[in-house]
Order: structure tokens, then sequence, then C-alpha cells
């Protein structure tokens, strides 16, 4: 019998039952709806964070740690370490920190143009002129290899530093801060209060404090300084349309950062170690050459396209738990197919015998039982797949604009290669999922078929 | 021409065997009308399985137009019965929810006839059983008479050279039945077919050219 014609009967057999073929087609649908989704937002979350990496990062900076933890998902706690007085603790982990000789070991590079240590800041408290409160919040380094956007005020251009005594504030602090317009921000005062911890003395250094100042000087010794640094406000930074996340730190020049970071960590093992630093890579040479050069001195180097790798790490856990899902449906709806078959087989008993009986193969016996899955698992298929477009097509405008994605960026998207695969692929599962039914079908005795009814 | 020497069905095994057919030798000619008769248990069905080659004798042979179907591989059999011969049951076995014309096409499709010849085949077939006006609609909506018809179209479609029919008349009133017989009886007259019924029916087996009585597994008589 032609393998056409076997396809047409499977088709038409399952006319004869919609019901049945309509509900198992849809446990189908919905492991292909759920697939389709995570394949959209696979698809839509990569080309989003390509583009934000294209727009924001300059492709030659170069981004140095010395511990390999730091970056990539093979890090976190693992156990307890030997202590090491030089290495930052970060939530209960220890990493291995730069010092200025390996800031050194950099910048003696000739492709490196510039380093900058990201100095590890750590702020008691700030407040803001005219407001008597005072706040806790982030305080960190202005990163001038990220693009912003300035909802007031104005930001220098990529790769110049703020001035040295201006603060970047990011939009989302105005409201604590009591500021309704952006604008009225410009201009006034922030304080920054810093605490430098009182320093460990040898006795023979408090005897000799005391000895030189008395009681006094032996109590400002110990009793730990603290500083306050007043800043001029010159741009609130709005949350950009492609971004990450909200920047969500007080930004200062790298000359302060640097002084306030040498003041608290003053006489701590932290003192001038960084946990990483930011390379800038000459124009016209390729970051990846420069990358493999530092990485021989034993430092982990991670360029702008690294970090794009890591993000579609994300992404791929992100997909793959919702595939995850999709798959689990699947699985259910693949005992769905093979019941309905089985009792298809049992109730065509006898059409069965009659075919044998008129000298149809057992193959094609099991192959027309075989094409009626495929007509299932590819009604189901359909239905899920159209079902997850007609949704996300939907939705997409509304998740664009809750996610603040920008105009013209969707998160889910829908390209028809890979949907067509699922398709296919899908057929396959119900084929292979049809397999036991048909098995049955094709090896049933004739006779024995033919005395039923 | 069907020829059966020293056919012996049994089923079971040890102690527990049943003999379905007991030493059966026995020579149907080309283009005979032929009629087995026998009660029911009498091992009938067994002995048109046995020629069709729907089931393979315990011991013996079974010769079908010159051809030895123990010699025969299972698709060889398949494509034998495809080409040669076809069945009408007592229960149709129509396909209800297909119309007439895919009824009759089924076997046409089986034998890999092309899509091309098919149709007139069918319409033809349709034509000879007089169900030209239902042929686009659903086999479950006729009657009975009209579906051991449409199950006579589907056997003849192929122009088969043997036709096998386990009591054609069982389900149906004597005037349909009638109607039934003379569609068999015509079919096979004017194609030199051999035509084999199966039937407990004496005034049906009396219309036939040979009647073989079968009885406890054994031909107790052979009329010609």
């Amino acid at each position: 019998m032609k393998r056409l014609d076997i396809i047409r009967r499977a088709g038409r057999n399952l006319k004869q039952a919609k019901v049945r073929t309509l509900l198992t087609a849809l446990a189908i649908s919905v492991g292909a709806f759920t697939l389709t989704l995570s394949l959209a937002i696979g698809a839509g979350t990569r080309e989003y964070f390509a583009k934000f990496l294209e727009t924001n990062v300059n492709p030659q900076s170069l981004f140095v740690v010395a511990d390999k933890k730091l970056v990539g998902f093979e890090g976190g706690n693992t156990g307890p370490k030997e202590y090491d007085p030089g290495a930052a603790n970060i939530s209960g982990s220890s990493y291995k920190t730069l010092g200025q000789s390996d800031l050194d070991k950099i910048a003696a590079n000739k492709n490196i143009s510039s380093v900058q240590p990201n100095y590890n800041l750590e702020a008691t408290y700030f407040t803001y002129q005219g407001n008597s409160k005072k706040f806790t919040g982030q305080v960190g380094m202005y990163d001038k290899t990220i693009r912003g956007e300035a909802a007031a005020g104005s930001l220098p251009k990529l790769g110049t530093m703020i001035g040295a005594d201006d603060i970047v504030v990011p939009e989302s602090y105005l409201k604590a801060l009591g500021i309704k317009n952006a604008k009225d921000a410009i201009g006034k005062t922030i304080t920054v209060h810093v605490v430098q911890q009182a320093q460990t003395k040898t006795t023979e250094e408090l005897q000799a404090l005391y000895a030189q100042g008395g009681l006094d000087a032996l109590t400002a010794a110990t009793q730990g300084k603290s500083q306050d640094v007043s800043f001029k406000i010159s741009a609130v930074a709005a949350k950009p349309a492609t971004a990450l996340s909200d920047n969500v730190q007080l930004n200062i020049s790298d000359t302060r950062a640097q002084e306030l970071a040498d003041f608290t960590t003053q006489g701590t093992s932290q003192h001038k170690r960084y946990i990483a630093a930011i390379a800038m890579v000459k124009d016209g040479v390729k970051p990846e050459t420069v990358k493999a050069e530092l990485e021989k001195t034993g430092l982990t180097v991670k360029t702008a396209r690294d970090l794009q790798g890591i993000l579609f790490t994300v992404v791929n856990v992100v997909q793959g738990i919702v595939a995850g899902f999709g798959i689990l449906a699947l699985l259910a709806s693949i005992f769905g197919i093979i019941n309905t078959q089985y009792i298809s087989v049992l109730e065509r008993t006898g059409q069965i015998g009659l075919m044998k009986a008129l000298g149809m193969s057992n193959r094609a016996i099991g192959r027309l039982f075989r094409y009626e899955a495929a007509w299932i698992g590819f009604l189901g298929a359909i239905l899920g797949a159209l079902g997850g477009i007609g949704l996300g097509t939907l939705l997409n405008p509304w998740i664009s604009r809750k996610m603040s994605l920008g105009a013209g960026s969707h998160l889910l998207i829908f390209q028809p290669l890979p949907i067509c695969l699922l398709i296919l692929a899908l057929v396959l599962v119900a084929i292979v999922a049809g397999w036991f039914p048909s098995r049955k079908a094709a090896r049933l005795d004739p006779i024995e078929a033919l005395r039923t009814e | 021409m069907i020829e059966l020497k020293g056919v012996t069905k049994t089923y079971g095994k040890g102690g527990n065997t049943f003999t379905a057919l007991d030493n059966i030798n026995l020579t149907i000619p080309d283009a005979a009308v032929v009629a087995v008769v026998g009660k029911s248990g009498s091992g009938k069905s067994t002995l048109m399985h046995i020629m069709s080659g729907l089931d393979r004798p315990s011991e013996g042979s079974v010769t079908v137009s010159g051809r030895n179907l123990h010699d025969l591989k299972k698709k060889e059999l398949d494509q034998f019965r495809a080409r040669e011969i076809s069945f009408i049951f007592q229960s149709f076995f129509v396909q209800g929810g297909d119309s007439c014309y895919d009824n009759v096409s089924l076997p046409l499709e089986i034998a890999g006839v092309p899509r091309s010849k098919r149709q007139q085949r069918v319409e033809k077939a349709l034509e000879s059983v007089e169900l030209t006006d239902k042929t686009r609609q659903k086999a479950k909506n006729l009657s009975g008479g009209q579906k051991q018809r449409l199950a006579i179209a589907r056997a003849i479609a192929g122009q088969p050279r043997i036709l096998f029919a386990d009591e054609p008349t069982g389900n149906l009133d004597s005037a349909t039945g009638a109607v039934v017989e003379k569609l068999l009886f015509d079919y096979a007259r004017a194609n030199k077919a051999t035509l084999v019924v199966v039937t407990h029916d004496q005034d049906l087996a009396a219309k036939c050219d040979i009647q073989i009585h079968v009885k406890d597994g054994r031909i107790t008589e052979v009329k010609q």
C-alpha cells in the first residue's frame, strides 16, 4: 500500500473520531504552547541582551578579577577556605583580590590604555541638602564605560569621567530624598559620611601615644575616625530604555572614590586591594588578544563579548526551565496518545482483520496507526504553536511596557524555523508514542480479529 | 484451481489438542461455484481460512493457482491475497465512517493500484451492485442489504480470481439475501472466477455447482 494512501486513510480515520482526536491533540498542544514560548523567550532575550551590550558597553573594555569564582557560575560558597588576609569576604565566601602590583602588571601591557580599579566603598550614611534625615544607600564609582542617560543635568560622553566633586543620583532615589522634580536636584549638595575603623595598635605604640599626648591622644587613636565629603549633584541618571536594571547607586568620581576607599579601609586587610578592575584596550587592538596575554599572568579577564556569554547562560537557564515544563506536559500527552491509540486498535479490531484479509501487510497496518498518531501530534503542535504565537503577539506590547524595554524591543520573538522544527519534533514524538499501539495492531491475528463483532 | 492434500489443522498443545480439520483432500477446479456446507463448529470456516492463505495448515499442502502457499513468504502471501483473492463476511465489515467510495477503494489501495485507475474501477464496482447513487454517502447510513452489496462491490473491485463468501446472507432477510446471492453468482459466471460460499443454508448450497459437506473436521460428502 502506498505511503500517501496510508497517510490519507489515517487522516480520515481521525476525522471519524473528532472529539477524541481533538482532546488528545489538546494535551500535546499544552506542551507545544509552552515550548513555543520558551523558544520565543530565548530568541527575544538573546536579541535584547545583544542589543543592550552593543549600545551600552564599550567593546574595548576588559573586566579583570584575581579570582575566577567572581565571574561565571562555578563560584559560590563551597566550604571553608584557609584564611588569607588579602582576600575579600562576600557573604561568607572568600575571594582573592587585586593589589597594586596586579594593577601595575595590567598597565604594563602595551595594548592597555588605562586601568581603573573598582573601589570598595562603604558609606555609613549620606545627607541631602535641606533635608535633616540621614539616608543609607550604595555609593559607587561612576562607570564611564557604560552609556547612561540623564533625566536632568548632563552626563559626560562615553569614556569620560564626571568632575571630581560631582555626584550622579539615580532617578529612583529622588522620591526618598523628597525631590519632586529631577531638575530641582541639580546643583544641590549631597554629603557622604564615611567611617574609618579603629586602628589596632601594639602595646608599645599605645604607650608611646600616651606618653606624647596623654589620654586624649589615646582615645583619638583607638576610637576610629569619620569624615564628611560633600558633592554637587551634576546629573540625575534616568533608567535607560535598554538596560538590565535601574542604576541604583550614588555615582562619584574616580578620584573621590579612591580617597574614600583608602580612608575607610585604612588599617584593614582590604586597604588598597580591589575585587575587580576595568582595563581599556587601545583602539584597533582585539580585546581577545589582550585578554589572552593578561590571563597568562594568572588574572581572570572577561571581555564585553564574554559578558554577553554570561548573560546568555542566564537566558539559557530561564529558557531551559520554561522548556522543562513544556517537556513535562509533553511527556504526559505521550501517554494520552498511547491510550487513545490503544483504544482505537481495540475498537477497530474487525477493520484490522478485514484489511489483513484483503492483503494489507503488517507493516502497512502498523504504519496506518503510526500516521494517525502523527496526525494527532501535528494537529496538537499546530494548535499549541499558534496559541503561543497568538498570545505572545497579543502580550508583547504589554510586557515591553511593563519591563520598560523601550520602543521596538520585544521579550518574545517568534522565529519561523525553530517553530517549524518544533512541530516536526512533536510529530516524531507522536509517532514514537504511537509505536506501541501500532505494534499491537500489526501483530493482531486476522482470524481472531474477524471473529469479533 | 485450489488443491488441498492431507490438510490437518490442530489447535492447542500436548494432551489438550483440538482437531479442526482432519486429513482433508480436495480439488476445486477454476471457475467453479462451490458451497462448503456444515453446522457451526464443523470446521468450514477454518477450511476457508486455510484455502485463502489467512491460516496455515498444521500438516498437508495447499496449492492455489499453481502456487504452494506454504512456500510463499508472509509478504508474498499478502500480495497474493491482495491481487487474486477477496472476501465477503456475514457481518459485512464495511467501515461505517468512510464513504462507500472509500470502502470500495481500500482493496485497490492495498494492491497498489495507481490513483488514476482506481476511480474507474470503484465506480464500475458500485454500478454493478447498484449503489452509484450512494457513492459519497457514509457506509453506516446504509441498510443491511446495501451494506452487503457494498461489501460485494469492495470484493469485486480488484477483479479477484477467487471469491470467498462466509455466510454472505446470514444477516439478511430472504429478499435482500436473494439479491446478494445473484450478485455473487453473476460475478463468478461473468468473470470465470471461483466462488466459494461457506454456509449452513441448504437452499443457498443447492444453487452451487459443487457442494462439499463438512462435519467434525472431515469431508463427509461431495456433490457435483
